[in-house]
Formats: structure tokens, sequence, C-alpha cells
């Protein structure tokens, strides 16, 4: 790029292509007779051969060598495949000539600005080479939620193949304007979005929304450069927050994994709950099942026994008693007194129960 | 052809070698120029490329960029809205429109970068002074952009300069202050932090 450098354009020292093919520019034929008209002038140049100085046809047959070798090494150039050439006479941009063999005027009349518009350019922002070294002040930037992200990313561009005069002529360090372009329209977008979008969803999003606004603004400034990608290398929270977002992380995980613990759990012990359930429920039934008959057959039984006393109300009635008070009285110890005769004191009988030991309910 | 007539014609040919280089010059596609004599302009402005003729040894030629120049200000601490402080830098992309007036009124690039670079910080600190930050850096950035651009270029009309664009390029916090919105996002993440843990411990339970 050295063109871009001095005053006035190194272009003017040199445009000249390789020695070799140079020489195709006169026949042979020519050629011989010239040296033989440079041997000839030589041996006059020297003191002893022509005596003093060279003779009229000894100059002219220098002047001759001299426009010979100018034209044969000024004249053709070759253009390398990656390359257009612009050619300019006299200081006027004359047209571009494609990659090969190609003519213009030789220095100081015309000269060839080789520009290599097939080669990919990298401008690396906010980190410089394959080491990832951080350059700070490029690359922290605030969000638009005002936080600060730092952000490295990479331009690939390429010196517009339809406009390579563009790109020589109009700007000055076309080079430092892609960058300091890139740099303003990353911090527009970034400055737009939310840090927490940046990190995540937006990411996508970025790279062609300041690849298109970067064309735009160089479109305006008529640089001759395309665009070809906007690659974000790495976006993270600058280093000295860095740990707590990776905790935020962390923690996502720590949530995530204590609701699958929980679900295992949960997996394990509900099984068994609804199992316990459904047999309690079964219980409950069968329970309830039971009550019901029990209470039936005790109802039928009453109605039965309901009928025998209405058929003798007498006997029943005494039978019930009896019957109540056997299952009163027939466990407990006895002691039966007879207050018939009227005698008192009672005379004291001998107690019943201790001669039939523990059996209790004894015969009447 | 004898040997006379071929040295007067060899010393013919260099005078009118050296005549021509004295007398003759190239202007480049980057370039214009103007033609002094004795510092008055003598023609007009040489606006495109081509071969030109001047007295030898009376004229001078000065030649003037007319590609799109760039002026990288440095890094500066303005005062915003709310008295917020954030380190901005910008540059400018400029023309030279009127050679003549620029020659006359700053000699050169560098005559023209330093007005240019007062211009543009008093047109920065002007224009953002009233714009918070979350204006500047996410709201308003165009309008406020487009608003210093035209401070500058009227501005820089004076000295014979078209301003084609400004643009902010960094606007920052300064150290201190991005220190306390490291704490603040650390204290963020870790409340963020522990409502997940506390999420993960409710939902679990």
């Amino acid at each position: 790029m050295s063109w871009n450098n001095n005053n006035g354009g190194p272009w003017k020292s040199s445009g000249q292509g390789p020695w070799g093919q140079g020489s195709g520019g006169t026949p042979p034929g020519d050629l011989e007779e010239v040296i033989r008209r440079l041997q000839r002038g030589l041996k006059n140049l020297t003191p002893g051969g022509g005596g003093g100085l060279p003779t009229g046809r000894g100059l002219v047959a220098i002047a001759l060598i001299l426009a010979l070798v100018w034209l044969a090494f000024g004249t053709f150039y070759t253009v390398q495949p990656n390359e257009v050439g612009l050619n300019l006479v006299l200081g006027r941009y004359t047209g571009k000539t494609a990659p090969g063999l190609n003519l213009n005027w030789p220095w100081p009349i015309g000269s060839v600005i080789h520009v290599p518009v097939a080669d990919q350019q990298i401008t690396e922002v906010g980190y410089r080479g394959d080491a990832r070294t951080d350059v700070f002040a490029e690359s922290q930037m605030l969000t638009g939620d005002q936080n600060i992200v730092n952000v490295h990313f990479r331009v690939s561009w390429q010196i517009d193949p339809a406009h390579p005069e563009d790109y020589v002529f109009n700007v000055l360090n076309p080079r430092d304007t892609v960058k300091a372009v890139a740099e303003s329209i990353m911090r527009e977008v970034v400055g737009r979005k939310t840090i927490d979008g940046i990190l995540t969803s937006d990411r996508k999003s970025i790279e062609p929304d300041v690849q298109t606004r970067m064309q735009k603004v160089l479109d305006d400034y008529k640089v001759g450069v395309l665009v070809l990608q906007v690659q974000l290398q790495s976006v993270d929270a600058p280093a000295q927050v860095i740990s707590a977002y990776r905790d935020v992380t962390a923690a996502q995980q720590d949530l995530q994994r204590a609701v699958n613990d929980a679900d295992t759990y949960a997996n394990r012990v509900v099984p068994e709950a609804e199992g316990q359930a459904a047999r309690i429920v079964a219980e409950a039934k069968a329970y309830h099942e039971q009550t019901i008959l029990e209470a039936k057959g005790q109802t039928s039984r009453y109605d039965q026994i309901y009928e025998q006393y209405k058929k003798a109300p007498g006997v029943t009635r005494e039978r019930m008693y009896l019957e109540t008070m056997e299952r009163v009285l027939g466990s407990m110890p006895k002691t039966i007194l007879d207050t018939a005769g009227g005698a008192s004191p009672p005379v004291p009988y001998i107690a019943i129960d201790p001669l039939q030991g523990k059996s209790a309910g004894a015969p009447k | 052809m004898t040997r006379a007539a071929a040295y007067l014609a060899l010393v013919v040919f260099a005078v009118i070698a050296a005549l021509a280089a004295f007398s003759l010059f190239t202007v480049d596609p980057t370039e214009q120029a103007l033609v002094l004599r004795f510092g008055q302009p003598v023609r007009d402005l040489i606006g495109s490329p081509g071969l030109y003729a001047r007295v030898p040894f009376i004229d001078t030629v000065v030649y003037i960029d007319k590609r799109i120049l760039a002026l990288d200000n440095e890094r500066q601490e303005v005062l915003v809205a709310d008295n917020q402080r954030l380190e901005v830098d910008a540059f400018v992309r400029y023309r030279i429109e009127d050679p003549l007036l620029f020659y006359q009124s700053v000699l050169n690039v560098q005559g023209a970068n330093s007005q240019l670079g007062g211009m543009l910080n008093s047109a920065l600190r002007r224009t953002l002074s009233e714009a918070s930050i979350s204006d500047i850096v996410r709201n308003r950035r165009d309008q406020l952009m487009a608003e210093i651009r035209d401070a500058v270029r009227g501005g820089a009309k004076r000295f014979g300069l078209d301003v084609i664009d400004v643009r902010i390029k960094r606007a920052d916090l300064p150290e201190e202050n991005s220190e306390a919105v490291f704490h603040r996002m650390q204290a963020e993440r870790q409340q963020r932090a522990a409502s997940y843990r506390a999420m993960g411990a409710q939902q679990s339970a």
C-alpha cells in the first residue's frame, strides 16, 4: 500500500515490467544491427581506437540504445493474477488492465499502480493476532442498558474489483478508514442492545447488521471496498465480572439439577404413595361395605326378634331380660344372699366363687 | 551526419529536456494543484489530473490532496447530562473543497487538522452536554452525530473544507465509573444466581 503514504505518489518513481519480456519488443534482426553499432561505437569511444571524442555515428548509436532500453524496460509490465493494474499517463488515469502482460508508456510519462483486488483483507478489532491479545480500548464497549461488554471481531473485506480506482484515488488510508468505520458501527449496534441479548440470542443478528451498515458508510465515502464478512470472535462479559457471569450459569445448572433431583425423588416416591393410597381406599371401601352389611344384619335380626316379640310379648321380654342379665352378670363374681326369709342380720353363705376358681358365668 | 551536428543535437536535446523538466508538471488523480507566482495564484485551480505547464523558476506549484482525509481525535472526557462523564473519541472525514482558501487559511493538512480538531471538540462538548448517556449510547446516536457533523461542517467551510462525515467511535465510561459498572454487573449477576438457586430449592421442595 505504499502509494498511500507520500505526497505525489511513488508511482512516479517506477512502473517497469520484468526484464526478460522487454526484449521481445524489437525484432532480432534489428537487435543484431544495434549490437554491431554498439561495438563500433564503443571502439570509437576508447581513446586508442578512434582517437579522442566519439564520432557522430557513435553518439547516435548510444542515444538509440538508451532509447531502446528505456522503451523495452519501461513499456511492458505484468499484472499478477490477484491484481489489476491502473495505468496512468502524465498523471491521468487511463484505464485498468487485467492480469497478464500489459503495456503502458515508460517512466516518466506513464506509470502503473498494482492493486491486489482479489486478496481478502482482514481487519481485526479488539484483539491482535492468533494469541487473542486483548486490546482493551477497542474491545470494551457500552451496551444499551449501560453494561460493559468485551467484543472481539474481525472484518474480511476486499478492494472492489469494479472500482479499484476509488480505493487508490479517493481516500487517504482506506485501510484505516475501514477499521475506524468498523469500530464506530460495532459500537453503535452493540449500543442498541442489552447485554443479555448480546451474550445470547442477538449475537447472530449483530454480524449481518454491522456488515450492511459498514458497507453503506463506506459506499458513502466511495472507498471502493466490499465488506465480505463480519465475524464476532468472542463476546464476553469483561474480565472483572466474568466469574459472576459464570456463577449465574452455574446457578442455572444448580436450578436444573435441583429440579431433576426432585423429579427423580418424586418418580420414586409418588408411585409408592399412590399404591398406598389405593390400598387405603380399597380398605375403606371394604369397611364401608362391611359396616353396611352388619347394620343390615342387625336390623334384620331385630326385625326377627320383634316378630317373635309380637307373637308372645311376655315370654320374649322375660327371655330378653334373662339373656341381658346373663350377659351382664355372667362374667362377674357373685355373692348370692337370701333375703326372702326376712331374717336379719343376713346369714353369711359360703362364697361360691373361690370354689369355682376363675371360671365366670357359672350356671345358676 | 557530422560530429558537430550530432553534438549540437545533443545539446539542443539536453536544453529541451531541462526546460521541460522545469516548466512541465503532472497532477495525479489524488491531487489538485495551485500555481502561485510570488504567492499569488496565476491560474484557476487545477482540479483534474494531467500534464500542465508553468513558468520555470517563477511559478511554484502547490499540490493539495483531493482524497478524503481523516482526523481521528484523541479520546477525551466529556461532561454529559446529569453531570455524568463519558470518554468519547470521534473521527472526521473531510475533503479539501476550496484549495486556495485552504492554502491561505491553514496552509496544509496539519493546520486543517488542528482547526478541525478544535471545532470537533467544542461541537462534541456542546452537543453531548445536553444528552444523557442512554441517548448517546442507544437512543439518539445517529441524530447526535448528525448534529455534530453539521456544526463542524459549518465551521469548516471557512477553511475551504467539506466535512463528509463525523462519527463517534467510542463512547465509554471513564475508568472509575467502569469499576462502578462492574460492581453493579457483578451484584446483578450474584442476585440472579441466588434467585436461580432459590428457584431450584423452591421447585424441588
